[in-house]
């Protein structure tokens, strides 16, 4: 229990070690909150071992029985999930904090960055570990604010701006969360996680919201808290935040993509038994993180800045997360976080480097050496399309006859396997952009892709799923909640199949100066279609234009009244 | 042991003595904030030493002991200048008056209430100006609040309990009773505006927790739409404010109205309704106090939009008035947000359209309130400004109000009112019009 509370505390001492103290002893006071920040990590690891092994563990300082004390009622509650999210923070947090140590070195607000990004990392391992919805809430709000500081260099214009768009869309979402809660608690009695699943499982309730429109209490209540999570992951439409917050030092942005960002998908998997309860909020979360993981990878091939190529990756992976959740693979989506959150951050770090060695060397990335690469070998195009095509089709049908899955009665199998591949693919293709030295080596490589990929996700994805969702009916009701009529279903996978399958074929075709017959009109479509992706979508500029009519409307409707500001 | 019926008129008593021994220091302004702030420490003490001896009212004890929390944070946040010595001796006056109206029995109460608003009343008419001709609507406005409370002590039910009705929606500011509110906090001089907005909500409160069960429905009804239509307009108005102390006014009264409509659904006031109310007055009062930091330095016309960058030149202001921003707007750990969790939490909701509109004016402070404090710290340092931060009396007065903040949005509620009292008003899962 003690170990619980432990980590959190462990992290507020650190923030206060690097607040608090005599002048000029700025920098050992940095170096030594790095201490109890790393034993913080130990401490969350200690942790997971303790829940994994004894179960959760429930700490509550208020008395549920009395009303007294329940505006904050404030209470830890971790289980697998929990202690999960909290290593990964901590020791995502570990890196950034020791990294930004020598980054900021010098810089004249130092010593409250250090504080801050402390202070970061105690609201979220308080936020993960939550009792109750509200605790959750609380913490979830103070990250918005946190966000807001995290900017830095408020003195400059951009910053500044990109730091309130920040805190003005987040705290959108945090209202629709707010209205979650509120219509939670009134509908169920309690904000108590077990409790509120019991209940919602136990008491069917039809909202009317209009004369003659009614709908499910639980579709309303998970559809707001969706919302919320759709904020704090920069899902689309409320994904610009992210982007602009690029002026923020680099370390932040390893923090943000690796740990802050995860807080939706970490929500929707906190709330997992009531989110299964509903089949329309988990179609509208797949909707929404499809077409978050479309724009945000269109969107990041058409970037031309690092950070905002980074940024747009993260908002497409945070799509891909969703989406998983809305195919009710909620474990799949906590092991997708926890992999890109590891990589993002080491990327973002390095990318400090690359743009402090670009300021160094003005030639730097080199662009003199570009020389035509040779094209691959017929043996790395068969070796890449046995790997990404046949052996795919080969597991589908062995599956499907030898081991008798009914794969056309299961989804969540499917949408298994459908990953899997899609990863596979992904992974082998990125291969094909290589500087290839002998064509059996990048056939190895190929070979080797896909059998981690498949072991990974076969035995670790299926072990998560098993270590956070012990209950296999459980896992298979979500799967079950999730369904989609089987002819979108199909349709969606066929679809899936022929663009990666054309995908394939484009850049065989490509890299080997075959001529590749697109008709004009497509050809067309793309080059429109770049200047919009390359500029956001001009989502920046909408926003903006809705800002700037909302605000000349409040100053018509202030001049037109007989206020005291005429 | 005291007489349980003498302790209001001890604790009225107390100040008003401060106000008569603060004369003799007249020709000497630090001596006399001084004294003044020991007299409001003093009928602090008082209330704390007392207050367990009370009868305690549906809304709490908690609107006893902000009084003269607020009445301390007033003073103390006004530098020592011979113009602000009425202000202080009034801030005394008024502490005195208010103490009085919560405290003692229902007529005394509503003639201290009528004093109370006459003497504002007088004292904006005395501070009008030609240059604001709107401020009539505000003295009218208390010139009415004042005759209803005088009406509530003179006539019978019903007519009693209306006019105690509308004497509240002037205290606790309801559109389109509101002007009253406006010109108390733009008008008025020195620490009066700081105090004003604590004191009036607080005493409104006490009348609404008396007046309001036995409200005709129709009244309820036109109250809750009127709610929603200060919080909406409170909400917009402040957005189009340049000027801090009317952004602060118009954002207040959007709060307030939220107050009001949970006030009309419940029909009563709940010792979670004080908290709200008290600490909307309390983060606004330090709102107040941290822009009379600024005008101190830089003139009393001063153009916020002529201030930026204070958060280098002025670190510890600016992490100050970061905190009361954050509670003002509503957000945790403070008060306000406590008070806020609180209502929705615990009060049935008449419409779910209702509830949106609370939510949309909670969500727009979010906007205003930090659009000013950006403004005001961030940006580029202005050569032509000096920057000099808090003195050691405006620190005390801007801490205090952080701490007392964070205080209430921790403490548990049954430390200003019994648990029994919290139950008796808990209606959860009431909501049969939109819950089948």
């Amino acid at each position: 229990m003690t170990l619980v509370l432990l980590v959190p505390l462990l992290l507020l001492a650190a923030a206060c070690i690097v607040l608090f103290g005599r002048g000029g002893s700025e920098y050992a006071r940095a170096k030594m909150a790095a201490y109890p920040v790393g034993a913080a990590f130990l401490g969350a690891a200690a942790t997971l071992y303790l829940v994994t092994t004894q179960g959760p563990v429930s700490i509550r300082f208020y008395d549920l029985s009395s009303v007294a004390s329940f505006a904050i009622p404030i209470g830890f509650y971790v289980d697998r999930l929990s202690a999960v999210m909290m290593t990964l923070i901590t020791g995502v947090s570990v890196i950034i904090y020791s990294y930004s140590t020598g980054y900021m070195y010098q810089d004249r607000h130092a010593r409250r960055y250090l504080a801050m990004i402390c202070l970061t990392d105690f609201v979220l391992i308080c936020m993960v570990s939550s009792a109750n919805l509200m605790m959750l809430f609380l913490f979830w709000q103070v990250l918005s604010y946190l966000l807001y500081v995290l900017a830095h260099n408020h003195a400059h214009p951009g910053t500044l701006a990109g730091a309130f768009k920040t805190f003005a869309l987040l705290r959108v979402a945090d209202t629709a969360f707010l209205a979650g809660i509120v219509l939670a608690y009134q509908l169920y009695g309690t904000l108590e996680f077990q409790d509120l699943f019991i209940r919602a499982a136990d008491t069917p309730v039809m909202l009317a919201l209009w004369p003659g429109i009614e709908m499910s209490g639980v579709t309303a209540v998970t559809l707001l808290f969706f919302v919320g999570a759709m904020g704090k992951s920069a899902q689309f439409p409320i994904h610009l935040w992210l982007p602009g917050s690029l002026f923020a030092p680099t370390p932040v942005h390893a923090l943000l993509h690796a740990g802050i960002i995860n807080a939706g998908g970490f929500l929707i998997n906190r709330l997992a038994p009531l989110f299964g309860l509903s089949s329309t909020t988990l179609h509208v979360a797949f909707v929404v993180g499809t077409l978050t993981a479309i724009l945000g990878a269109s969107m990041m091939l058409a970037q031309n800045d690092i950070k905002k190529t980074l940024g747009f990756s993260t908002i497409g992976q945070m799509g891909y997360m969703i989406m998983e959740c809305g195919l009710g693979a909620f474990a799949l989506a906590v092991f997708h976080l926890i992999a890109h959150g590891l990589f993002k951050a080491t990327v973002f770090l390095n990318c400090g480097n690359v743009i402090h060695k670009a300021r160094q060397e003005p030639h730097f990335p080199h662009v003199d050496h570009q020389t035509e690469e040779p094209g691959l070998s017929r043996l790395t195009w068969f070796t890449g399309f046995v790997t990404t095509l046949f052996i795919p089709l080969l597991i589908l049908l062995v599956t499907h006859g030898v081991l008798r899955i009914p794969l056309l009665e299961s989804q969540g199998t499917v949408i298994f396997l459908f990953f899997i591949w899609i990863t596979s693919s992904q992974a082998i293709l990125t291969l094909t952009r290589l500087r290839q030295v002998a064509s059996w080596k990048v056939s190895a490589a190929m070979l080797m892709t896909l059998l981690f990929i498949v072991f990974v996700y076969l035995f670790a994805v299926e072990s998560f799923t098993r270590f956070l969702y012990p209950d296999p009916e459980e896992v298979a009701s979500y799967f079950k909640a999730a369904g989609l009529a089987d002819w979108l279903f199909d349709l969606i996978i066929v679809t899936a199949t022929i663009l990666t399958v054309a995908g394939w074929s484009y850049i065989y075709l490509s890299a080997h100066g075959m001529s590749v017959r697109m008709p004009a009109w497509i050809d067309g479509v793309r080059i429109r279609l770049y200047l919009p992706f390359m500029n956001r979508l001009y989502a920046d500029e909408l926003y903006a234009l809705a800002g700037q009519t909302i605000m000349r409307l409040v100053h018509q409707l202030d001049k037109r009244e007989r206020g005291w500001s005429q | 042991m005291m007489d349980s019926t003498l302790i209001p008129w001890l604790l009225t008593g107390i100040p008003l003595l401060g106000m008569l021994a603060c004369l003799p220091f007249q020709s000497n302004p630090e001596g006399l904030k001084r004294s003044a702030v020991a007299w409001v420490l003093i009928s602090l003490g008082s209330v704390v030493a007392f207050a367990g001896h009370m009868d305690v009212p549906p809304e709490g004890l908690l609107p006893l002991y902000l009084l003269p929390l607020a009445a301390t944070i007033s003073i103390l946040g006004q530098p020592v200048h011979e113009h602000h010595r009425p202000s202080w001796m009034l801030t005394l006056l008024f502490l005195g008056l208010g103490l009085s109206v919560l405290s003692t029995q229902p007529r005394i109460s509503l003639l201290s209430l009528t004093l109370l608003l006459t003497v504002i009343a007088g004292l904006l008419y005395r501070h009008h100006s030609a240059l604001w001709p709107r401020s009539w609507w505000g003295i009218g406005t208390y010139g009415l609040g004042a005759l209803a409370a005088a009406t509530s002590a003179a006539a019978d039910a019903p007519l009693s309990s209306m006019a105690s009705l509308l004497a509240c929606t002037v205290l606790l500011p309801l559109v389109p009773f509101h002007d009253g509110h406006l010109t108390a906090l733009t008008r008025l001089p020195g620490s009066l505006p700081s105090f004003i907005v604590v004191l009036l909500p607080v005493v409104g409160l006490h009348g609404l927790a008396t007046a309001m069960p036995s409200v005709p429905d129709i009244v309820a009804w036109t109250i809750s739409l009127f709610a929603l239509v200060g919080a909406s307009y409170g909400a917009l108005k402040a957005l189009a404010q340049s000027r801090v102390r009317l952004l602060l006014a118009y954002g207040s009264l959007s709060f307030f109205s939220i107050l009001w409509w949970f006030a009309a659904a419940s029909r009563t006031a709940t010792p979670r309704s004080a908290l709200l109310v008290g600490t909307i007055g309390l983060a606004t009062s330090g709102l107040m106090v941290a822009w009379q930091v600024i005008r101190t330095r830089y003139g009393d016309d001063v153009d916020p939009q002529a201030i930026s960058g204070l958060a280098t030149g002025m670190p510890q202001y600016a992490v100050l008035l970061s905190l009361l921003a954050l509670a003002a707007m509503g957000l945790p750990p403070f008060g306000v947000f406590a008070g806020f969790m609180g209502l929705l939490l615990s009060s049935p909701f008449p419409s779910l359209a209702g509830l949106f509109v609370t939510l949309l004016a909670w969500l727009a402070a979010s906007w205003y309130i930090m659009q000013m404090v950006q403004r005001l710290l961030f940006g580029i340092r202005r050569p032509e400004l000096r920057y000099t931060d808090l003195l050691r009396a405006e620190l005390a007065s801007l801490l205090i109000v952080v701490l007392v903040l964070l205080a209430l949005g921790l403490v548990p509620t049954t430390l200003f009112a019994s648990e029994g009292t919290l139950f008796e008003h808990l209606t959860i899962g009431d909501s049969p019009t939109w819950n089948r």
